[in-house]
């Protein structure tokens, strides 16, 4: 089976292999989707984790005893208020229709439960208001 | 049935009835033009939309000793300086350079333009020719926009009456001024906000004129001159609004006086750095004809829909489409429907139109008479790539 989940490494534990561990110890395949890691800063990766469910809990706990925070909670499009315009740019590049404009307001309007953070939307974003929570 | 003196008498006696231009459509539809204008003094227009073609004025004032600036950068940003000593032109598209020289295409005027009327520190680094009377080389400090001598934006051409409807018929993404065009007809941006929009609303230009007074960026401002590549002379609907691309204005206002929230530095991904920009101009209901040009409706307007894909000046186009049908988000190309989405804020135009409106009635802004007509007879011509050809027609 597949797993998505967000790892938080404290500052320590940037140093240790961890992709490797997972593969060698467990069997667990770990898909970089995005990673965010640099010495002496707290990391973040986005892995999709695919193995067996049995070594999959495993390799969850032993993360876990080894400080590496892990999330399950995914990605998500943010849209910053402050800086939005709602010019609508990004709703024409939204594939799911989760970015519309308010057919009477004309203000932007997120769906976030259609949203399937394909990040289309980010660099069209003209004035930068759009990023992923990672 | 009224004069603009009439207007700023009633402004100054706060009993002037102002309507944005949305209100005033939908009191036509209601009880006609003729009551309308009767009940109505000005009628409030705005937009806010990517407007490239703009830039600022800055003169720093002068330093001891003094400098002739010859070459300028603000935040890394390359400001003109070919002209006096201490002037700068700061383009909202110019894009920054790091300080090894290399572009960096995200960061451009229009963000240093936005940061400085907000009031925010910028870097200046100036390279000097020395001469007699100008003995500095060079000079580095920090401006704001409270420490230099004057800061006004003089846009070349802003507020375009009509636009395009940009689509990609092609077979890979392309990255234009109107944002991603994905290949096939994947999507479609239009960049005018239709019925609401100024020019749609004077469409020959009989009430904006050269000196009009608008709202600019926050400020108060002026109708400079024609814009650049104004062309009065597109092909109009009997109801005179233009089916395409037509007049232009340019447009002054004193930068000092401006509010951030309505000047905004923006990028377009793989195009570069430019700049949105709030404006709203008032309309004088001088007659009833005033009335019946302001009550269009987005489907009485229309705008050419045209394909990227070919990157010739002249492009061919899909047909026309009605604002009425852009605005539902979806329009019918070669028989598929193509999303559709704005690039000009409608609700912020709307908001434009309705600080305007506020500023009238609490009688800081008074209407004036333009001083000279834009012209209405212009041809436009083009630098084609095999020789110059003059229109004789």
């Amino acid at each position: 089976m597949k797993k998505r989940v967000t790892l938080t490494f404290p500052k320590r534990s940037v140093q240790m292999p961890v992709t490797y561990r997972l593969a060698k110890d467990f069997n667990v395949a770990a898909n970089i989707i995005r990673a965010q890691v640099a010495p002496n800063q707290i990391g973040k990766l986005v892995l999709e984790l695919s193995g067996d469910i049995d070594q999959l809990d495993a390799a969850i706990d032993w993360m876990r005893s080894q400080d590496i925070g892990v999330s399950f909670s995914n990605r998500e499009i943010l849209i910053d208020e402050e800086i939005c315009v709602h010019c609508g740019l990004c709703t024409g590049v939204c594939p799911t229709e989760a970015l519309s404009l308010d057919p009477q307001t004309f203000k932007l309007v997120f769906t976030r439960s259609r949203c399937i953070v394909c990040e289309q939307c980010i660099p069209t974003c003209p004035v930068q208001a759009i990023s992923t929570n990672l | 049935m009224r004069t603009i003196a009439d207007i700023n008498d009633k402004i100054n006696r706060h009993c002037v009835v102002v309507w944005t231009i949305e209100e005033l459509k939908a009191r036509v539809v209601e009880a006609g033009v003729t009551q309308a204008a009767t009940e109505v003094d000005v009628v409030t227009t705005g937009t806010f939309e990517p407007m490239e073609s703009s830039g600022a004025i800055l003169n720093l004032g002068h330093t001891d000793p003094p400098i002739k600036i010859r070459q300028c950068w603000l935040d890394g940003v390359p400001a003109y300086s070919g002209f006096g000593a201490v002037d700068l032109y700061l383009g909202a598209t110019q894009v920054a350079e790091s300080s090894d020289g290399e572009e960096m295409r995200e960061r451009g005027g229009g963000y240093v333009i936005q940061d400085l009327i907000a009031g925010k520190p910028v870097h200046l680094r100036a390279v000097g020719q020395v001469t007699d009377c100008y003995p500095r080389a060079s000079f580095e400090t920090t401006i704001t926009r409270d420490t230099i001598n004057q800061f006004y934006l003089f846009n070349p051409r802003n507020l375009y009456q009509n636009f395009i409807v940009g689509v990609n018929g092609g077979d890979r993404p392309l990255f234009t001024y109107l944002g991603p065009l994905q290949p096939r007809l994947g999507n479609a941006v239009y960049s005018n906000p239709g019925a609401i929009a100024p020019l749609f609303n004077d469409p020959d230009l009989n009430l904006i004129g050269i000196g009009t007074r608008i709202f600019l960026g926050g400020g108060i401002g002026y109708v400079a001159w024609e814009g650049t590549q104004h062309f009065p002379l597109q092909k109009r609907l009997p109801n005179r609004t233009p089916i395409g691309p037509a007049a232009t204005l340019a447009l002054i206002g004193d930068a000092k006086q401006m509010d951030a929230r309505w000047v905004r530095g923006c990028y377009f991904k793989s195009y570069g750095p430019s700049l949105m920009l709030g404006v709203g101009i008032p309309l004088p209901v001088l007659n009833e004809e005033v009335v019946a040009r302001c009550a269009v409706q987005d489907q009485d307007l229309v705008a050419p829909i045209v394909d990227f894909s070919i990157p010739r000046r002249v492009r061919p186009i899909f047909g026309l489409v009605s604002y009425a049908q852009l605005k539902s988000g979806r329009i019918g190309i070669d028989g598929k429907s193509v999303r559709v989405a704005p690039l000009a804020s409608i609700y912020l135009s709307r908001q434009v139109a309705i600080e305007l409106k506020q500023w009238i009635e609490a009688g800081k802004f008074l209407l004036s008479e333009p001083v000279a007509p834009i012209p209405a007879n212009q041809t436009f011509l083009s630098q084609d790539a095999w020789g110059s050809q003059i229109a004789i027609d």
